[in-house]
């Protein structure tokens, strides 16, 4: 009698889901932030469609609302917040990144940039946010001094994908097309980088242990963060778009064009569970900080929060406790708000007893 | 051959979507007022923990002395109060004063008494 995984699905976006990431471990516990390619505009212009993309920011362990960034025209491609959920930077297709004040939901302010703008990442302290686009220039932008002019780094040979800072916010990792860069903060220079036979699709940067997890084709391979050196690669099923380590790195999981969401012992290599749920492709998944849950955005418009160890009590999970032991046979009970009539009349058909609950009551 | 049964992970509630109305982001600033619900509902709990104590306090004052307990269709019983269960869900007493005599021993249902009074 094993507990089934309940995916919680978080309402709002109505588009494909294309970026989440969540913040640090706040004292108001931990925030995540996500992007979809674009929602009915109030205004729509005569060129535009009027889908501009809408930015939602989330309490972390739960997926309850807090409210949604307005401002960008068009898709919002990329999405972040800064460690204490404090700052949110967004990467949107008007050509702009914008960065708000993430308590109040208000702007504080917009960087022009040239071209779509895929990625953007706070530095560990806040002064200094990353961005890159398909303008194939990595910017970087003193948030203290926001009329300055970004200090720029060129040497993509194709539009950014993904920018990320490392080892203390002294290197910069991006990742364009068919190549990932390691990049040396001071000097703004090439460090190192690696080719690929088949597109980049995701990059996630774990600073424990300076790993760094990059999907491409079916593949989801380990780098050190560092040398860029291969640690290890395991092969999925099907293309994955999307993977993240536990920060524990004993799993991680991964998602992708098959619609299902993957996860793997680290350290073996070994499937552990696949979970189906999204109705399309899942673009990103993440674990949060605390390593309890993962959260998947995919191209069906949903969010979705999965535990990592089913029917623990977390967040809106509730674990069911053993009945104390009376001697006779537990009463079947479901205590779930969706539950049919056809599923109540299969319990009831069911013998049971307490050993073969494994410890676990299901109240109605 | 039948898969094995699996049981749904219970969930408390599904995650509160937009209101639709406003673009969210509670003005009084939702970290404050998440703080100050915090310590709303540590204070109730400390309340409860101490109007606890002191029945529990009060109960224990009962012990050896008599008690008057009011019962339905205005039946008043006096009687000398000996213990508690677990639950108070059924007090022991002994030479319980009922309008047919006295009881030596009994068991008063709590579900039964509407109230009850004594001098300690």
């Amino acid at each position: 009698m094993a507990m089934r995984q309940t995916p919680l699905t978080c309402s709002g976006h109505t588009r494909p889901v294309v970026d989440l990431a969540f913040s640090g471990i706040t004292p108001y516990g931990y925030f995540l932030i996500s992007a979809c390619k674009g929602e009915q505009g109030r205004n729509p212009g005569p060129r535009r469609l009027g889908l501009d993309g809408k930015p939602m920011l989330r309490q972390g362990d739960t997926g309850d609302w807090i409210g949604t960034f307005l401002g960008h025209k068009g898709a919002v491609w990329g999405a972040t917040l800064n460690k204490d959920a404090t700052k949110a930077a967004t990467a949107a297709a008007d050509f702009t990144a914008k960065v708000w004040d993430a308590v109040s939901g208000d702007e504080l302010m917009t960087l022009a940039h040239k071209h779509i703008v895929k990625t953007v990442d706070f530095t560990q302290d806040s002064n200094y946010l990353l961005t890159g686009g398909q303008d194939k220039l990595l910017r970087i932008y003193d948030l203290n001094k926001p009329e300055a002019e970004p200090k720029e780094i060129s040497g993509h040979t194709s539009g950014i994908k993904k920018a990320l800072w490392c080892s203390e916010d002294k290197q910069i990792l991006s990742a364009d097309d068919k190549t990932v860069r390691l990049w040396d903060h001071a000097t703004m220079t090439e460090v190192k980088s690696l080719n690929f036979n088949m597109s980049v699709s995701s990059m996630e940067y774990i600073p424990e242990g300076e790993i760094l997890v990059i999907t491409y084709g079916r593949s989801i391979a380990f780098h050190s963060a560092v040398s860029l050196d291969p640690i290890k690669s395991f092969e999925a099923p099907a293309t994955i778009n999307s993977a993240s380590l536990h920060p524990e790195k004993e799993f991680l999981v991964a998602g992708g064009e098959d619609f299902k969401l993957y996860k793997y012992d680290y350290n073996s290599g070994e499937e552990l569970e696949s979970y189906k749920g999204h109705f399309g492709p899942i673009h990103c998944v993440r674990f949060s900080p605390d390593g309890e849950l993962y959260a998947s955005g995919s191209e069906d418009g949903t969010l979705r929060l999965w535990q990592t160890v089913v029917g623990k009590t977390y967040g809106l999970w509730k674990c069911v406790l053993p009945e104390e032991d009376s001697g006779e046979l537990a009463k079947p009970k479901i205590g779930f708000p969706e539950t049919t009539e056809e599923e109540l009349g299969k319990c009831y058909g069911i013998d049971f007893c307490k050993k073969s609950l494994g410890g676990f009551k299901i109240e109605l | 051959m039948q898969a094995p049964v699996t049981f749904p992970v219970p969930v408390l509630r599904l995650p509160r979507g937009p209101d639709g109305l406003s673009r969210g982001f509670a003005p009084d600033g939702r970290r404050e007022c998440s703080i100050a619900q915090e310590s709303l509902e540590s204070q109730k709990q400390r309340a409860r923990a101490a109007l606890r104590d002191r029945y529990l306090r009060g109960l224990l004052a009962m012990v050896s002395h008599q008690v008057s307990f009011t019962l339905h269709e205005g039946v008043r019983v006096a009687t000398h109060f000996g213990a508690t269960d677990m639950d108070v869900a059924n007090f022991y007493v002994s030479q319980l004063q009922t309008p047919i005599g006295v009881q030596a021993e009994a068991l008063l249902r709590c579900s039964d008494i509407i109230s009850y009074t004594f001098k300690p």
